[in-house]
C-alpha cells in the first residue's frame, strides 16, 4: 500500500449548530448512507474518501464536528489546518440560520486566512416545514462571499455536488499557490482553464 | 428362431424383387439373344434360390428340438403362475396386519400421550394444593423463600391447565385453592416489598439481599432491581456525602489537597465499580443474565447525581469557571488585558481535570465490559445490535460523561494558554551559554509542549488529545517559528574581514577619539559578535526544533498505543494519527527555516569574502612559459592561499555551528567557490604551460574541498574539471579524443559552444581551427 497514492489532500471541516445535519451529510457522501436517529457527535469524527477529478486523485479528509456548544475548544483546534469549511445550517430552523455570523466569527479567528468557505443549507426535503427562505440565504452567503449550496442528506440531493466542487476548487488554488510561489510559470494559463463549474462534471 | 426368420424373409422377398424379368416380359421377348440373356438370368436366380432353400431346410431339425423344449417348459410355468398368485396373497395380509398393528401403536401412543398430560395435570393439581398449602405454611412461619418458591411454582404451571383442571369435576376445590394462592401470591407480593423496604430503610444488608432474591421468584424482576438499586444509592450517596464533606472541610493534608476533587470522584466511581463487581453474581444467579443492564442503569442516575455534585463543587473551590474566563479574555488578542494569571498556577486544576476524566474513562470502560459480558451470555453468541446500542446510549449520554465533556471543553483552551504563557516566558527567558550550540529556549518549549500534550493524553479523552496536538502544532508553527524567523531575520552581521579592513581607518579615528575621551569603545564589535552568535544559534535552534519534533511524534505514537492499546476503535487511531502527521509536518518547516537562515549566511557572511579571494585568480597570469612555471611550482601564487583563507572563514561556522548544518553549509560554499571559479576562468587566457598550472590549482583545491565536507563535490566541480581538461590540449583537434563517441564514462557538462569558449581562451589556438571543429 502505498502512502502516496493520490494527487491531493485536502481537509475539510464541518462546522454549524448542532442537529442540522452535518454526520448525515458526511454519512451520505462518504458511505452513501442515511442513519436516521444518530445520537449527537461527540468531539470529532473522521472520514476518509478519494474522488477522482480530471483524472486526478483526490484524497478527502472530512472531519465531522459536534455542533455541542460543550465541544467547541475541541472543534475549534482543527480550524487552523483546514482547507476548506463546509458551515451548514438547517432550513427548517430559523435558529440554526441566525448563529452563523457567530460561526463567521470563529471562522475569522481561528481559521487561517485562505480556508475556502462554503454555506450549505441542509433538509431541502422537508420543503413544507423550512423557515429560511432560499434568497435570504442566498444574500447573506453573498454578502460574506460566500458560495451558497441547498442539501438533503436524506434524498441525496448535492451532497455530491457539495464536496466534488469544493474539491475542484481546492485544486484550483492549490494550482494557483503554486504558480504564485515559483518563480518559473510556464503554463500561466493552466491555472485558469480549469473552471470551477466544470469540476462538478466528472464521474 | 424369429431372429433367423427375419433375415430369411426378407432376403426372400430381396430375391422376388431381384428377379425383375417379369413373364410378361419374356412373352414379350422376339430376338433370340435377349432371349438367352434372361434365361441366363433367371438360372442365376433359380441357382441362388436353391441354395437358399437347402439352408432353410438344414434348419429344421434346430427348430424342432427348439420346440421339444418349449413344450417341456409348459407345466413349469402354471406352478410358477400359482407360486405367484400365492404370493400375492401372502404380502396382501401381511400389509393389513401391519397397517392394523399400527393403528392400534398410534392408538396406544395417543392414549400414552393422553395419560401423560392426566398424569401431568394431577401433579399440577397436587402441585397447586402442596403449594397452597405450602404458601399458607410457609407465610405462617415467615419463611418467604419458601412461600415465593411456592408462588414461583405456581406462577410457572401452564395457565390453560389451570383452566381446565377448574372447569372439571373437582372444579370448585381447585377454584378455591386457586383463590388462595392469588391471595397468598398479592399478600406475599406486598409482604416482600414491605420487608425489603424496611431492610433498606434499616440498611441491614443480608435482608436486603434475602428479599431482593425473592422478587425474580414472584415475577417481579424490574421491582426487585429498582428497589435494590434505590438501596444501593443511597449508600452510594451517604458515602459521596461523606467524603465529599471531608474534601471541603479543609481538613486534608497539603499533599492531597490540589487532587481532593478527582480523588473523592474516583472515590464513587471506584464504590460504584465495586459495588457491580459483589452483586453481579446475586443478579445473575437468581435474575439471570441480561438484567446487569438494568441495574446499572438505577445505579449510573445515582452516579450522575454525585458526580454532578463533585464537580459543582470542584468548579466552585478551584474557580474553575473565572479561571477560564480570564484566560478566555486574555486569549482574545484585541483586548487589553486587565488581569492575568500565572501558567504555573494552573498546574494543579489541569492535573485534577484530566485525572477526573481519566477515571470517568476508566469507569465508563468497565461498565461497557461487565454490560456486555452480561449480554452475552444471554445473547449465547454475541450482544445484539439494540443491546449495544443500548449500552453506548447510557454510556455516551449519561450526566457524568456530559459533565466530563464539559470540563474539558473548558480545559482545552486554559492548557493551550498555559502552553502558549509558558513558550512566551521560554522565549523571553531564553538564554544562551557560549559554547553551547543551542540555547535554551529550544529544550524549554520542548518540555512545555511535550508535557501540555502527556497531560492531555493523561486525560484518556482521545478528542482532547488530539486538540491539544493540533494546538501544539500551531504553537510550534506559527509562534515559536515566528521567534526564530525573526532572529534569522536581523541577519548575519557583515563585519568580515574586508569591513574591518575596509574601516579600519575610521576605526582608527574613532579608537583615538574614544582614547582621547579616556574610554573605548567596543560596544559596536561586541554587540556584532554577539548577534553573530545569536545567528548561529538560531540555526541550530532550527534543527534542533525539527529534530525534536520528530522524537516528538514518535514518543507520543508509543504512549498512545500503550494507553489505548484496549479501548478505541479504529477511528480513533486514524484521528491521532493524522493529527500527528500534522505535527510532523512541522518538522520540514523548521528544516525549511535552517536551510533559508544558512543560505542567507553563505550570501551575506561567505560570499562577500570568497569573491575577492577568486578574483585574485586573474591578477595571476596563466599565460606562463617554463621558466614562470617552475616559479610558481616552487611559490604557489593563489590557490594555497585560497584554501588558508577558506578554512579561516569557515572555521567561525565550525565551532558555531551544529556539524550538519556545519556540513551544509559547507556545502553551499563549495558550490559557490565553484560557480566564482567558473566565472572568473572565462575572463582570463591561458598558454600550454598556464593550461596545466590551472589544472593543478585546481586539482589541489578539490582535494581541499574533499577533505572538508562529507557532500560529494565532484559533481559541483565536474564543469571546471572539464574545462581543466580542455585548457590542457595539445592541439584543438585533440578534443576530438573525448569528445562525442569518444567520450567513454564521461559525460560532458560544457555544451559545444562553451568547448568553444574554453578553447578560444587558449592564447596558442588559432580560432579557425576552434570554428573548423565539428562538435
Amino acid at each position: 500500500m502505498s502512502m502516496e497514492d493520490y494527487d491531493y489532500l485536502f481537509k475539510i471541516v464541518l462546522i454549524g449548530n448542532a442537529g442540522v445535519g452535518k454526520t448525515c451529510l458526511v454519512r451520505r457522501f462518504t458511505q452513501g448512507l442515511f442513519p436516521p436517529g444518530q445520537g449527537a457527535t461527540i468531539g470529532v469524527d473522521f472520514m476518509i474518501k478519494t474522488v477522482e477529478i480530471k483524472g486526478q486523485k483526490v484524497k478527502l479528509q472530512i472531519w465531522d464536528t459536534a455542533g455541542q456548544e460543550r465541544f467547541r475548544s475541541i472543534t475549534q483546534s482543527y480550524y487552523r489546518s483546514a482547507n476548506a469549511l463546509i458551515l451548514t445550517y438547517d432550513i427548517t430552523c430559523e435558529d440554526s440560520f441566525r448563529c452563523l455570523p457567530e460561526w463567521l466569527k470563529e471562522i475569522e479567528q481561528y481559521a487561517n486566512s485562505q480556508v475556502v468557505t462554503i454555506l450549505v443549507g441542509n433538509k431541502i426535503d422537508l420543503a413544507e416545514k423550512r423557515e429560511v427562505l432560499r434568497h435570504r440565504a442566498q444574500d447573506f452567503a453573498e454578502s460574506q462571499s460566500m458560495v451558497y449550496l441547498e442539501t438533503s442528506a436524506k434524498e441525496s440531493d448535492n451532497v455530491e455536488k457539495l464536496f466534488l466542487s469544493l474539491a475542484g476548487e481546492l485544486i484550483r488554488e492549490a494550482k494557483q499557490n503554486k504558480l504564485d510561489n515559483s518563480d518559473a510559470a510556464p503554463t500561466l494559463g493552466e491555472g485558469k482553464s480549469i473552471s470551477y463549474l466544470g469540476c462538478c462534471s466528472i464521474n | 428362431m424369429a431372429d433367423s426368420s427375419g433375415p430369411i424373409s426378407a432376403k426372400r422377398c430381396d430375391s422376388l424383387n431381384a428377379s425383375s424379368v417379369s413373364m410378361d416380359t419374356i412373352t414379350s421377348l422376339t430376338e433370340l439373344e435377349d432371349l438367352e440373356r434372361v434365361y441366363q438370368q433367371l438360372c442365376t436366380e433359380e441357382k441362388a434360390v436353391e441354395v437358399e432353400l437347402d439352408k432353410l431346410v438344414g434348419q429344421q431339425g434346430v427348430i424342432n428340438t427348439k420346440m421339444m423344449t418349449l413344450q417341456r417348459m409348459g407345466p413349469n410355468l402354471q406352478l410358477i403362475e400359482g407360486d405367484a398368485s400365492q404370493l400375492s396373497g401372502m404380502i396382501t395380509f401381511t400389509c393389513s396386519l401391519a397397517e392394523n398393528v399400527s393403528r392400534k401403536v398410534r392408538q396406544l401412543d395417543l392414549a400414552k400421550t393422553r395419560l401423560y398430560k392426566v398424569i401431568q395435570r394431577a401433579d399440577d393439581i397436587l402441585d397447586l394444593k402442596f403449594c397452597m398449602d405450602g404458601v399458607q405454611t410457609a407465610l405462617h412461619n415467615e419463611d418467604y423463600e419458601q412461600a415465593a418458591a411456592h408462588i414461583h411454582r405456581y406462577l410457572s404451571l401452564d395457565q390453560s391447565v389451570i383452566e381446565l383442571s377448574r372447569q372439571g369435576e373437582e372444579g370448585s376445590s381447585v377454584d378455591a385453592s386457586l383463590v388462595m394462592l392469588q391471595e397468598a401470591e398479592q399478600k406475599l407480593k406486598v409482604i416482600v416489598a414491605e420487608r425489603l423496604d424496611a431492610a433498606v430503610a434499616a440498611v441491614d444488608l443480608v435482608q436486603v439481599e434475602r428479599f431482593f432474591k425473592i422478587f425474580p421468584l414472584l415475577g417481579l424482576h424490574q421491582q426487585g432491581l429498582a428497589r435494590f438499586g434505590q438501596y444501593l444509592c443511597s449508600q452510594l450517596a451517604s458515602k459521596t456525602e461523606e467524603n465529599l464533606l471531608l474534601a471541603t472541610g479543609g481538613d486534608i493534608s497539603e499533599k492531597r489537597a490540589p487532587l481532593v476533587f478527582a480523588e473523592t470522584l474516583t472515590l464513587l466511581l471506584e464504590g460504584i465499580a465495586r459495588v457491580v463487581e459483589s452483586h453481579q453474581p446475586i443478579v445473575e444467579t437468581y435474575y439471570g443474565p441480561g438484567h446487569l443492564y438494568t441495574l446499572i442503569i438505577h445505579l449510573q442516575q445515582e452516579c450522575d447525581r454525585q458526580a454532578q455534585k463533585i464537580v459543582d463543587k470542584f468548579i466552585q473551590q478551584r474557580d474553575y469557571h473565572s479561571k477560564f474566563q480570564v484566560i478566555q479574555n486574555s486569549m482574545m488578542k484585541s483586548q487589553m488585558p486587565t488581569e492575568r494569571i500565572e501558567p504555573r498556577e494552573l498546574d494543579p486544576v489541569l492535573m485534577e481535570v484530566t485525572l477526573m476524566n481519566a477515571r470517568a474513562e476508566l469507569y465508563l470502560r468497565f461498565l461497557r465490559r461487565r454490560m456486555m459480558a452480561d449480554f452475552e451470555v444471554g445473547d449465547t453468541q454475541s450482544p445484539t445490535q439494540e443491546h449495544q446500542q443500548n449500552v453506548e446510549k447510557l454510556l455516551k449520554h449519561c450526566l457524568l460523561s456530559t459533565t466530563m465533556q464539559e470540563l474539558i471543553g473548558y480545559y482545552i483552551p486554559m492548557e493551550e494558554y498555559y502552553m502558549r504563557e509558558s513558550v512566551n516566558k521560554a522565549v523571553q527567558m531564553d538564554t544562551y551559554e557560549k559554547g553551547q550550540l543551542t540555547s535554551s529556549m529550544v529544550d524549554d518549549c520542548f518540555y512545555i509542549v511535550k508535557k501540555c500534550i502527556s497531560r492531555a493524553l493523561s486525560s484518556s479523552n482521545i478528542d482532547c488529545l488530539c486538540a491539544m496536538i493540533n494546538h501544539s502544532t500551531s504553537a510550534l508553527e506559527s509562534d515559536f517559528r515566528e521567534v526564530l524567523y525573526n532572529k534569522l531575520r536581523q541577519g548575519f552581521p557583515a563585519t568580515t574581514l574586508q569591513d574591518i579592513q575596509r574601516g579600519v581607518s575610521s576605526a582608527v579615528s574613532l579608537m583615538q577619539s574614544s582614547l582621547q575621551q579616556g574610554k573605548f569603545n567596543a560596544l559596536g564589535i561586541e554587540s556584532a559578535e554577539n548577534a553573530k552568535a545569536a545567528f548561529l544559534v538560531t540555526l541550530n535552534n532550527a534543527e534542533v526544533c525539527s529534530e525534536n519534533i520528530t522524537t516528538l511524534k514518535r514518543n507520543l505514537e508509543n504512549d498512545c498505543s500503550k494507553l489505548f492499546m484496549q479501548g478505541p476503535a479504529s477511528g480513533d487511531h486514524a484521528k491521532i494519527d493524522s493529527c500527528l502527521s500534522d505535527l510532523v509536518n512541522t518538522s520540514s518547516k523548521f528544516k525549511d527555516l535552517l536551510q533559508e537562515g544558512l543560505t542567507e549566511l553563505n550570501t551575506t557572511a561567505i560570499k562577500p569574502q570568497v569573491k575577492p579571494w577568486i578574483t585574485a585568480f586573474l591578477s595571476i597570469s596563466h599565460n606562463i612559459e617554463e621558466e614562470e612555471f617552475n616559479e610558481y611550482e616552487a611559490n604557489d601564487p593563489w590557490v594555497q592561499q585560497l584554501i588558508v583563507n577558506l578554512e579561516q572563514v569557515m572555521a567561525e561556522f565550525r565551532t558555531g555551528l551544529s556539524p550538519v548544518s556545519y556540513d551544509t553549509l559547507t556545502s553551499l560554499m563549495t558550490s559557490l567557490v565553484a560557480i566564482e571559479m567558473e566565472k572568473t576562468v572565462l575572463k582570463c587566457t591561458f598558454s600550454r604551460l598556464g593550461g596545466l598550472q590551472f589544472d593543478k590549482e585546481l586539482r589541489s583545491l578539490v582535494a581541499y574541498l574533499t577533505t572538508v565536507t562529507t557532500w560529494t563535490i565532484r559533481d559541483k566541480f565536474a564543469r571546471l574539471t572539464q574545462m581543466a581538461t580542455v585548457l590542457n590540449l595539445e592541439r584543438v583537434t585533440e578534443i576530438l579524443d573525448y569528445w562525442g563517441p569518444n567520450s567513454g564514462p564521461l559525460t560532458w557538462r560544457l555544451t559545444p559552444a562553451e568547448v568553444r569558449q574554453v578553447l578560444a581562451l587558449r592564447i596558442d589556438f588559432r580560432s579557425e581551427d576552434i570554428k573548423r571543429l565539428r562538435l
